[in-house]
């Protein structure tokens, strides 16, 4: 366990550090403070709008960090033979990657924090100290980071086999079709006239691909088919889902590191 | 003495495109006694971080076995009582030395930071604890490896070219810690072609080329067969002839006389002789045999037993 957690906390420290990661962050808040001002707004809509705007701006910085912080983590351990020198010691390979994707998640959390501190600060401050609807902003962004830490597993898996390039537009990928047909091909599969062969597919892809838009809550504009009838319920279960999948995708990632070479 | 390390038919293989399956460490049967300082020589190339990596765990062999301490490796206990530093070695830039070597204890499970601190004064790098990994030169990032690889007070000790690229201060330096750890009683496996080093601190060696171990013993008894040269003045052509030593060379001009002869000939026996025939000895040069030699003449023996199979073959 200790070593898990020693892993992670260096994980951490590296990646806060890591320019590119940063700047990415940086875009991010830049956007989220100029957000308010982007739109001329009608007045009845525009919060509702800024929400919406804030909390993609939110999820879209860190679904690119997620993947940029983790494509990288393990085929960089790997080349720079850092990895050498802590596989030497009584690490387990599980346990280095366990280490490596708990703080790839801790990192991710300091960053999402970081931005959830800022929007709430802006949105506060175009409401007039209307703290109370900000923080029901903040649940939002609790679904974006297990969303994100499932990305993050994902990326992980990959990154034991593939070259960062590649994982990078695989996970990426996967993210887009995981968050956006997955509900697509739900209301597939509930028509009549559907053929045979699409709803094959249909099953086969919402069975293996992770589903990223049970995370999605912020905008059912977006998302109609998914309105949310108990939100507690539903942020469980989607948690819930979260590690399951989570669990898998890591178990799968150490099966293909243990039978590697590095 | 028991076995610190042992293999039998070690073998690693990897695809290559031209020429089909090569055998990177090939059937290797290496031994080394607890408590030596064991050389691993060879050229570029000939499979010497392989094999560590092998006893490490850190790659897995395509056949035969090895054990390290007693143990088949693989096994985690005994990561506990050895160590490792890697050849070029890297360490997270962003750390200092006493983070690091703080990081590296925690992953035995430990947290000590008087020991981390002992460490570092140990190694010279007491007064640059606090500064990062990124500002440290290649002398310093490879002293805080050594500390780095003392932390668990290991048994046995793997080190990769634990001097390449250092400076004659630093090799030195590195040398004594390395002497030091076999009075330590540890085990200390050096991976190396600095050869007057090994030559100064190994107790057996093994020189491995293209995968195969073509030299195995002790230091002292490969470089046996080295010579002793004798010059004399004033000599008469009934002494030369009076001299009987299997395998000398011997010639004489103007009274003066040459004998090159193996060092374990009776050297005394012949300067008594010179002395009693009232001739001068002017010179006694041992030309010992050096590591240097043994090396490449293995080298180029094996380079050429493998190009005549080669040329069977085709
Ligand atoms: N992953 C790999 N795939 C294919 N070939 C490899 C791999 N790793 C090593 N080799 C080959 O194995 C051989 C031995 O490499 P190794 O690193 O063990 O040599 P070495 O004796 O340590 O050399 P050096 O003194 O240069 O460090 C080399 O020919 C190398 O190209
Ligand atoms: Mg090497």
């Amino acid at each position: 366990m200790k070593q898990i957690i020693a892993i992670a906390g260096t994980t951490i420290g590296e990646a806060i550090r890591r320019k590119v990661l940063l700047v990415i962050l940086l875009v991010g808040l830049v956007f989220l403070i100029v957000a308010p001002s982007l739109g001329a707004l009608s007045a009845r809509s525009e919060t509702t709008i800024l929400r919406a705007t804030m909390l993609g701006i939110i999820q879209l910085t860190s679904a690119v960090i997620a993947i940029v912080l983790t494509v990288y983590m393990i085929p960089n351990e790997i080349e720079r033979r850092t990895i050498y020198t802590i596989l030497s010691k009584p690490v387990q390979r599980w346990q280095f990657l366990l280490g490596k994707y708990l703080g790839a998640v801790g990192a991710l959390a300091l960053m999402m924090l970081f931005m959830t501190i800022v929007m709430i600060a802006v949105f506060t401050g175009m409401q007039n100290g209307d703290f109370g609807r900000a923080v029901t902003l903040a649940q939002a962004t609790m679904m974006f980071f297990v969303q994100m830490s499932l990305l993050a597993a994902v990326a992980v898996c990959f990154s034991t086999f593939v070259t960062p390039l590649v994982n990078f537009f695989l996970s990426g990928g996967i993210y887009l079709a995981g968050s956006l047909f997955a509900p697509m091909f739900d209301s597939l599969s509930k028509q009549q006239n559907t053929s045979q062969f699409s709803k094959t597919v249909t099953w086969a892809m919402t069975t293996f691909l992770p589903n990223f838009s049970y995370y999605n809550v912020q905008n059912p504009l977006i998302n109609p088919s998914s309105t949310i009838q108990n939100p507690m319920s539903h942020y469980l279960f989607a948690t819930g889902y979260g590690l399951m999948y989570i669990s898998l995708l890591l178990f799968i990632g150490h099966y293909m590191f243990d039978h590697r070479e590095v | 003495m028991a076995a610190a390390i042992e293999t039998q038919k070690l073998t690693k293989s990897y695809k290559s495109k031209q020429l089909g399956i090569v055998n990177v460490v090939d059937n290797l049967d290496l031994y080394v006694e607890e408590g030596e300082i064991f050389g691993f020589l060879g050229p570029n190339g000939a499979g010497k971080t392989t094999t560590i990596k092998m006893l490490l765990g850190i790659i897995y062999p395509t056949s035969g076995e090895g054990y390290v301490l007693g143990k088949e490796i693989g096994d985690m206990d005994v990561h506990k009582i050895i160590s490792y530093l890697p050849e070029r070695p890297y360490y997270y830039e962003h750390m200092t030395g006493t983070e690091l070597l703080r990081f590296y204890d925690s992953l035995f499970g430990n947290n000590d930071p008087a020991k981390v601190q002992r460490l570092l004064e140990r190694v010279n790098l007491a007064a640059d604890a606090t500064k990062t990994i990124s500002q440290y030169s290649k002398g310093m990032q490879q002293r805080v490896g050594l500390a780095q690889s003392l932390l668990n007070d290991p048994k046995l000790l793997f080190l990769d070219e634990p001097t390449g690229g250092l400076d004659p201060i630093a090799h030195t330096e590195i040398r004594d810690l390395i002497l030091n750890f076999r009075e330590e009683g540890r085990t200390v496996f050096i991976s190396s072609h600095e050869l007057s080093e090994v030559e100064r601190i190994c107790d057996r060696v093994a020189i491995i080329h293209r995968g195969v171990i073509r030299r195995q013993g002790k230091l002292t008894e490969l470089l046996k067969g080295g010579r002793v040269e004798v010059e004399a003045e004033g000599i008469t052509k009934e002494f030369e002839d009076s001299i009987k030593i299997e395998g000398a060379i011997i010639s004489l001009k103007d009274g003066r006389l040459i004998v090159d002869m193996p060092e374990e000939a009776d050297v005394n026996s012949l300067l008594d002789g010179i002395r009693s025939s009232k001739g001068s000895v002017t010179s006694v040069i041992p030309r010992r045999k050096r590591l240097e030699d043994l090396f490449v003449e293995t080298v180029r023996d094996s380079s050429r037993v493998s190009m005549a199979e080669g040329g069977v073959e085709a």
